[in-house]
């Protein structure tokens, strides 16, 4: 397809300008997100299995609430119950904190029944691991709050907002070459070449992932700004959300229906559906409110991974669903529609790990993207790269490898320590942010090439040492070590080794291009350009590239 | 393809043309979501239909944003954006 010059030339600038500024916090948005496809099994695999008591069949629900509201006060203010899931215990409240803030020192109660059907409690600080994922994901680690809201969320709202420019500069600038060359793969054509092909067909093959993406992630961080605009410019006088006069009346905790009717009622409104989790709220106050996520293997989910349900818990009226099969539910079924495509919480299993590739293949294409930059601006045969270049060369290295090391060995050493603290929460706070920086810092200090030399080879044995850890307590049991107790805290197990794998690959490739490849280029290390004269005698012999 | 004079090129203009796509982008996209609201289906009382309104100005916005750029110089992109923001407004207040 022809595209006029003048349009290609400001176009390939966007794309470049919004590509370095947004690539680099977009990439740790990417990685900590595809993990976060995988949240409930990190949580498990961070936490002994001893945490966690027995599931009970749904029958003996009741049993379990009755046995625990007639001596504990704390859960008479709300509790949770979860089915199906081996990593929950069947129920759970706070003794200190709450669901709807982030605390690194909750408190939990778990419940459960032993075989005789008497009451098992026991009190833990959880691992936030997953949740800290997640806030990874979602902030890129950036601290701070702007109002009520988070600052690094805003940062990557922003960086979303010049990711979609880059993604429509993208599609232009390559509208030329499109058909001639979008499933080419040229190895022989030089470093450059395979890296923008590589780039290109990732791009392109997942532009419409990448396009819901970057729009959700506007949305999500600028949702206020959008209602308030809304509000004055378009709907004026008219309320933006109608509130129903909700139920006050108060009810007391003997008048609870009990778990089986509840149960029975959700089968009525969505026989399709399994009840995966039930949030009691506010039971002691008029604002009482029971939520339910509800899981469908061949569904569309609003959330991360269930549909909700809200109910009021006392008469079981329905509040607010997001898969109200009505006509008048049209309206929040698409606004689902939204967010599901963002979680990636349809097509069951398949779907998850659908999105864990995909946003995987996200951090790439900015890693490479910021790789063609470095490639594209190379001085041949120049004593010494521009400052730019190098510290752009830097940047990418320390920041997006730094973030991936920093956290394999977060987890890994939250493994180890685990029982020498009474709240492991900050150990992988400080543990994370402190490697992080000295991460960045090495990065900037010794270069690209050394720290890409250093971090590789540290995310390499960090993600190798978690399966290993693994049969070490399998071996030595006294270590108080656990081993995966189930499919899912194995999965992670043999992801981090096919990590390892990846990031041992990436090593050698840089090794090689550091030391043999050509010596004009923020990879080369410096030193032996001096010392070794051989090599630099034959700069452009070996096209190996870096990763 | 015959060759383009300079004054036939595009202009990059970055500021002037990422401003109006920015803020008259916005206001635009606004209004067309506001068009979209009263007199689209289910009108301006459909229950949660606000969340789907406020769903729709981003990709409208963005779009907008993207395509600034294709104006032939910064100044013609804050005119075109002001004329349709104006036609938008006008309709949405008056039938509203």
């Amino acid at each position: 397809m022809k595209v006029r010059s003048d349009v290609l030339r400001i176009y390939q600038s966007i794309h470049t300008w919004t590509g370095i500024i947004a690539g680099i916090v977009l990439f740790i948005g990417f990685y900590a997100g595809a993990l976060t496809m995988f949240k409930g099994a990190i949580e498990a695999w961070s936490m002994p299995p001893s945490l966690t008591l027995p599931q009970v069949p749904a029958e003996k629900l009741d049993d379990l609430v009755t046995q625990v509201l007639a001596q504990d006060d704390k859960a008479k203010t709300g509790f949770s119950l979860s089915l199906h899931d081996e990593h929950q215990s069947p129920m759970t409240w706070y003794q200190q904190g709450s669901e709807r803030e982030l605390s690194m020192s909750n408190q939990i109660w778990h419940a459960s029944l032993d075989e005789q059907g008497q009451l098992l409690t026991q009190l833990s600080t959880p691992s936030e691991l997953a949740e800290l994922v997640d806030q990874l994901h979602r902030t890129a680690g950036i601290a701070g709050e702007v109002g009520h809201d988070q600052a690094g969320v805003y940062v990557l709202g922003i960086a979303a907002f010049l990711y979609f420019l880059a993604l429509v500069s993208g599609v232009i600038f390559l509208l030329p070459s499109l058909t001639k060359t979008f499933f080419a793969l040229r190895k022989n054509k030089g470093e450059n070449r395979f890296w923008l092909d590589a780039h290109n067909l990732i791009g392109i093959t997942s532009l419409p992932f990448h396009l819901v993406i970057s729009l959700t992630v506007i949305v999500f961080a600028f949702h206020d700004q959008l209602y308030d605009g809304l509000k004055h410019l378009v709907y004026g006088d008219k309320p933006l959300f109608a509130i129903p006069a909700p139920d006050r009346t108060l009810y007391s905790l003997t008048e609870l229906p009990r778990v089986e009717t509840v149960l029975a009622k959700v089968k009525e409104l969505a026989p399709d559906y399994q009840v995966n989790e039930m949030t009691y709220m506010n039971l002691d106050n008029p604002r009482a409110t029971l939520r339910l996520g509800l899981y469908n293997p061949d569904g569309f989910m609003r959330g991360p991974v269930t549909d909700y349900l809200y109910m009021h818990p006392y008469t079981l009226t329905v509040s607010n669903s997001t898969f109200d099969p009505s006509e008048g539910g049209i309206w929040s079924r698409t606004v689902a529609v939204f967010f599901g495509l963002h979680f990636g919480s349809f097509g069951g299993d398949l779907g998850r790990w659908v999105y864990f590739f995909l946003g995987l293949s996200g951090a790439f294409l900015f890693y490479s993207g910021n790789l063609l930059w470095l490639e594209k601006r190379r001085k041949k045969q120049a004593a010494e790269q521009s400052r730019a270049s190098r510290l752009m060369a830097s940047a990418t290295v320390g920041v997006c490898l730094g973030s991936v090391a920093a956290l394999a060995v977060s987890m890994l050493l939250g493994k180890w320590v685990y029982s020498y603290f009474s709240n492991i929460n900050y150990v992988y706070l400080s543990a994370y942010y402190s490697i992080f920086v000295l991460l960045v810092a090495y990065a900037f200090w010794r270069g690209a090439a050394r720290a890409a030399l250093l971090i590789l080879p540290l995310c390499a044995v960090a993600t190798l040492a978690m399966p290993l850890t693994s049969l070490l307590a399998l071996v030595f049991p006294q270590l108080g070590l656990w081993a995966p107790y189930s499919t899912a805290t194995l999965g992670v197990d043999l992801i981090a080794l096919a990590f390892s794998a990846v990031f041992f690959y990436g090593y050698r490739l840089t090794r090689q291009r550091a030391l043999y490849g050509p010596h004009d280029s923020v990879w080369a290390l410096p030193i032996r350009s001096q010392t070794s004269n051989v090599n630099a005698a034959v700069p452009a012999a070996d096209p190996k590239v870096p990763v | 393809m015959a060759r383009l004079s300079d004054s036939e090129k595009l202009q990059p203009d970055w500021w002037t043309k990422t401003l109006a796509g920015l803020i008259l982008g916005f206001t635009l996209a606004l209004g067309l979501v506001g068009l979209f609201a009263w007199f689209g289906p289910g009108g301006i009382d459909a229950a949660v239909k606000v969340q789907f309104n406020m769903w729709l100005i981003c990709p409208i916005w963005l779009l907008i944003v993207s395509f600034s750029f294709l104006f032939r110089t910064g100044w013609r992109a804050v005119g075109y954006l002001s004329l349709f923001n104006i036609l938008v407004y006008v309709t949405l207040y008056s039938f509203r």
